[in-house]
């Protein structure tokens, strides 16, 4: 896979608070690339350094080997896909399609009759067909995003950047959209890069996925790996699938509060935080002992929550957070529990992580 | 504060007898305009309905000891000088505001300066240009140094406008039409300024109404031929007419037509621009 | 689940405000014909006025020789002192007329109409007197304030009076009625529009707490107005201060503001002398404005 984008010690503060910090990436060529990060932690921006609308306070940008920082935005052939679409208000659906092949400063397309295919060709991918002589404020927010694309994709781009293109949507619309990009990108063979919030977004659509924490990329790896072993604590939380213990180690085991729990491998004695992800844990009544290489400790029902294809079980554990345990329902049966009712909780002691600090 | 029925009715009948009182001279005017003359004075009573001050300002009454204003010249200039005005200041004041987008060096000096136009009193600015033109031996013509003295007046008006039009403007379409390889420039052409087209003519219609009504500025600064205003401030030492205040009614009812010509514009230009792209907040 | 979720140690990035290095510079071009423009045509004629404040006065011409003599003059001579006190007294008078007049009336358009339409149409009424020129508006109260003026000859027929009121025209209350009349306008719209920005579920919320409508003016109304209270203080305080029109007209010479010593010595080319009134204008034009705007941050209201 030939290297496409590279970024190399982007730094990025505004009015002296950092968004971004050291920040390094390399995508290759058709690759699909989402990165997770939570509001505020510069993701955006980042995109926008590479797009050209802010200039790094230092680093480097490199597009197929050569350094775009001074270029100007207009003159990168990076798409921009805007999570408030952007389109343009006073222009209907097709001009707003074929804006860019018709203004653009580099080659622009005069032939009246190849703009009008090329902005059909377009709007089929996208299933926009005949929407074209509608007005931007007569399509959906669906169909709007569809626009965003459309237009982004008839200009042929080097690369893709989304910027939280499915946060205006609703969840199903969204649902439906995440299986559209990934159809999209592969049958073009473009190279994209996602950014969202959403953990389970990003999970779906990227070959690899970056998180972004503290201005710099915590950890890049395919979505498998990274559900499986987060880096760190911090990656782990953005993860939100699992339950985090703070204790210490000693002794060969983790302690806090009143338990002590068998350490999956070799671990450095201190202060140390206890993962263990919610679908990894079972339920056993009330007072029975923990087996061979199982870690357990007892807990309180609180509630039930069901999503559809999982229920989460919230359990009151002394000395944490309330510990959620997610059954999904095409493996396990749903259980009921009684309010108030101690209960054992159950886990794999290999499958948990210790991180120090 | 709905429901504070008293309050409401109290209030709204201060506003009607505000607007009685805001009224009161229009009145006044347009009753005495209908004076008999040329013998009537512009003071009650009525001697006699008639449209005599109306035909004497257009030179159309037999001559009588009342010689008719001399309007038609100043009325050119003034609207003349207006266009110029309105011109230079709406261009200026779309630069800085476009200027403004940005954090610069200084900015916050120019705002002031920029702002210090409106808060100086005509008075002074006149005097001030006035003095600077005879030491440098500059005549003092309305459509220089009264010109640039009016733009000084209304570029911060215009400017203001800009502004706000700006901080309501969604900046993320200008970035789309970069990532899409457009120029800037072109940019700006095809999607800042159509949309913010109705706050351009906003501004031009601000700038032209306040030169066009111009006065202590343009007395020092105006030379020998004389805008309307300084024509009507003529006659206030003078033994006044009727026939002024039939001029004020005419120039009343231009202004409506003005304004009409002003909505239909911004009607056609807001209905193309479909929706203004105002900032919107998600999440 | 959401409850470990949005444990962010990160910052939020304040809100993007430029373009980065590169905008700044198209920006101060994009800036600097308007700044140029103002300096040497607002800053430069005002620092002339200064410098030909000192300059030596001849029977019809100036000389550039350097001396107090005029301004010795100005404070020598108390028609020109009473002047001062006259504009002072009459820019106070009006500020406050037009405040008691102005607010009631953007109190009823900003908060008690609450549709839009009708607030604008109030709006437009209110303005549509300034399309008449200032100056015939002025004009026009002659007729209305003398003794067989419209004014008087209405209080006859209600009966209210059974003499005319001789004060009402060429007085120090005529000027101050007319004044009042044209600036009242620059008082209610700004304030009308900082009163229309106010969510009525404040207001609301207030009376939900159980606070009485004194309380809730004092407290949440007239706090949030004060910056059009401001906007439109110095707008009327600007105009005020540099009247001299208003005061020629409706009150017989017997009112003399700043402005109207600065006319009348340009009128017998004593530029010098004119130009130490107009500095004495300017610093008191200068205090006024200065003070107004220590009470609210114009570019923030923007």
């Amino acid at each position: 896979m030939t290297l496409l984008l590279e970024l190399s010690g982007i730094a990025k503060s505004y009015a002296g608070a950092a968004a971004l910090a050291d920040l390094s990436l390399a995508v290759g060529a058709g690759e699909y690339i989402s990165i997770l990060g939570p509001s505020g932690s510069g993701k955006s921006t980042m995109l926008r350094v590479i797009a050209g609308f802010e200039t790094p306070d230092a680093g480097d940008v490199r597009l197929e080997g050569r350094s775009i920082l001074a270029m100007p935005a207009h003159e990168r052939g990076i798409g921009f896909v805007f999570q408030g679409f952007a389109l343009f208000p006073h222009m209907s659906v097709a001009d707003n399609v074929g804006f860019g092949l018709r203004n653009r400063s580099r080659s622009p397309v005069t032939d009246e009759a190849e703009i009008r295919r090329r902005v059909a060709e377009a709007l089929e991918l996208l299933g926009l067909t005949g929407l074209g002589a509608r007005a931007v404020s007569q399509v959906s927010g669906g169909q709007k995003q569809r626009v965003a694309l459309a237009r982004t994709l008839v200009a042929d781009p080097k690369i893709v950047l989304l910027d939280e293109p499915l946060g205006a949507l609703d969840a199903n619309l969204r649902e439906r959209m995440m299986i559209e990009l990934k159809r999209i990108q592969s049958q073009l063979g473009g190279t994209f890069l996602h950014v969202t919030g959403n953990e389970q977004e990003a999970l779906a659509m990227g070959g690899r996925v970056a998180v972004l924490d503290q201005g710099r990329i915590a950890q890049i790896s395919p979505p498998q790996t990274l559900y499986n072993q987060p880096g760190s604590v911090r990656v782990a939380r953005f993860l939100n699938c699992y339950n985090i213990f703070q204790g210490t180690v000693g002794d060969g085991a983790f302690r806090f509060t009143d338990a002590a729990l068998p350490l999956p491998g070799a671990a450095a004695a201190g202060a140390a935080a206890y993962c263990i992800r919610a679908d990894k844990v079972t339920v056993a009544e009330g007072e029975e002992p923990a087996g061979p290489g199982e870690a357990g400790i007892a807990g309180r029902f609180i509630a039930g929550e069901y999503s559809g294809a999982r229920v989460t079980y919230l359990f009151d554990v002394a000395g944490s957070r309330p510990v959620e345990v997610e059954y999904h329902l095409s493996h396990r049966r749903p259980r009921s529990f009684e309010a108030g009712r101690r209960y054992a909780l159950r886990w794999p002691a290999a499958d948990a992580l210790v991180f120090p600090g | 504060m709905q429901g504070q029925p008293l309050l409401r009715t109290a209030l709204m009948a201060f506003t009607a007898l505000f607007i009685v009182f805001l009224y009161g001279p229009l009145a006044v005017l347009a009753t005495l305009s209908f004076q008999s003359g040329p013998e009537g004075g512009p003071q009650f009573p009525i001697i006699e309905w008639s449209t005599y001050w109306y035909q004497h300002l257009f030179g159309w009454a037999p001559p009588s000891r009342v010689a008719p204003l001399q309007l038609g010249n100043a009325l050119v200039r003034s609207l003349s000088l207006a266009f110029m005005t309105m011109v230079a200041a709406t261009v200026l004041g779309t630069l800085s505001a476009q200027a403004f987008r940005s954090r610069f060096r200084g900015s916050g000096v120019v705002f002031y300066l920029i702002v210090l136009g409106m808060m100086v009193p005509g008075v002074l600015v006149g005097l001030g240009v006035a003095l600077v033109a005879n030491s440098l031996g500059i005549p003092r013509t309305w459509w220089g140094t009264s010109f640039v003295t009016h733009v000084v007046y209304t570029f911060p008006f215009a400017f203001l406008v800009m502004l706000a039009i700006f901080n309501r403007f969604d900046r993320s379409i200008e970035e789309a039409s970069w990532s899409l390889g457009v120029s800037p420039i072109r940019t700006f052409r095809k999607i800042t300024f159509p949309l913010i087209f109705p706050g351009v003519l906003s501004a031009m219609l601000f700038a032209f109404t306040l030169s066009y009504d111009e006065f202590p500025r343009t007395l020092f600064t105006a030379g020998g031929d004389q805008t309307l205003p300084l024509t009507i401030y003529g006659t206030f030492s003078v033994e006044i007419h009727p026939n002024i205040f039939a001029f004020g009614v005419l120039t009343t009812l231009f202004s409506f037509a003005l304004l009409a010509v002003y909505g239909i514009l911004m009607a056609l230009s807001v209905r193309r621009a479909k929706r203004v792209a105002i900032q919107e907040e998600l999440r | 689940m959401t409850i470990e979720a949005e444990m962010t140690m990160t910052k939020a990035a304040p809100a993007r405000t430029g373009r980065g290095r590169t905008g700044w510079r198209v920006a101060a071009l994009l800036a600097a014909p308007g700044a140029l423009w103002m300096t040497a045509f607002l800053v430069v004629p005002i620092a002339m006025m200064v410098y030909v404040s000192f300059w030596t006065q001849k029977t019809f011409t100036i000389e550039p020789v350097l001396t107090l003599q005029n301004w010795a003059s100005f404070f020598g001579t108390s028609t020109y002192l009473s002047a001062l006190w006259t504009t002072v007294r009459i820019w106070l008078i009006v500020l406050a007329t037009t405040l008691a007049l102005g607010y009631p009336v953007a109190l009823y358009i900003g908060l008690f109409v609450r549709n839009k339409t009708i607030q604008t149409i109030l709006l437009v009424v209110c303005v549509v007197p300034f399309w008449t020129s200032f100056l015939i508006r002025i004009l026009a109260w002659r007729p209305m304030l003398g003794t067989e003026g419209a004014v008087n000859i209405l209080l006859m027929k209600l009966g209210v009076i059974a003499e005319p009121i001789g004060g009402l025209l060429f007085t120090e209350l005529s000027v101050v009625i007319g004044m009042t009349q044209i600036y009242v306008v620059f008082m209610v719209g700004p304030i009308a529009f900082m009163l229309s920005r106010i969510e009525p579920s404040l207001i609301e919320a207030a009376r939900d707490l159980g606070a009485g409508t004194g309380r809730i003016f004092r407290t949440v109304i007239l706090p949030l107005s004060l910056p059009g209270v401001i906007v439109g203080a110095i707008f009327v305080s600007v105009m005020v201060l540099g009247e001299f029109a208003t005061a020629a007209a409706l009150s017989g010479r017997k009112v003399n503001m700043l402005g109207n010593i600065i006319v009348t010595q340009v009128g017998s080319l004593k530029w010098a002398f004119a130009a130490v009134v107009g500095v004495i204008l300017t610093v008191v034009m200068g205090v006024v404005i200065a003070g107004l705007l220590r009470l609210v941050d114009l570019r923030k209201e923007l």
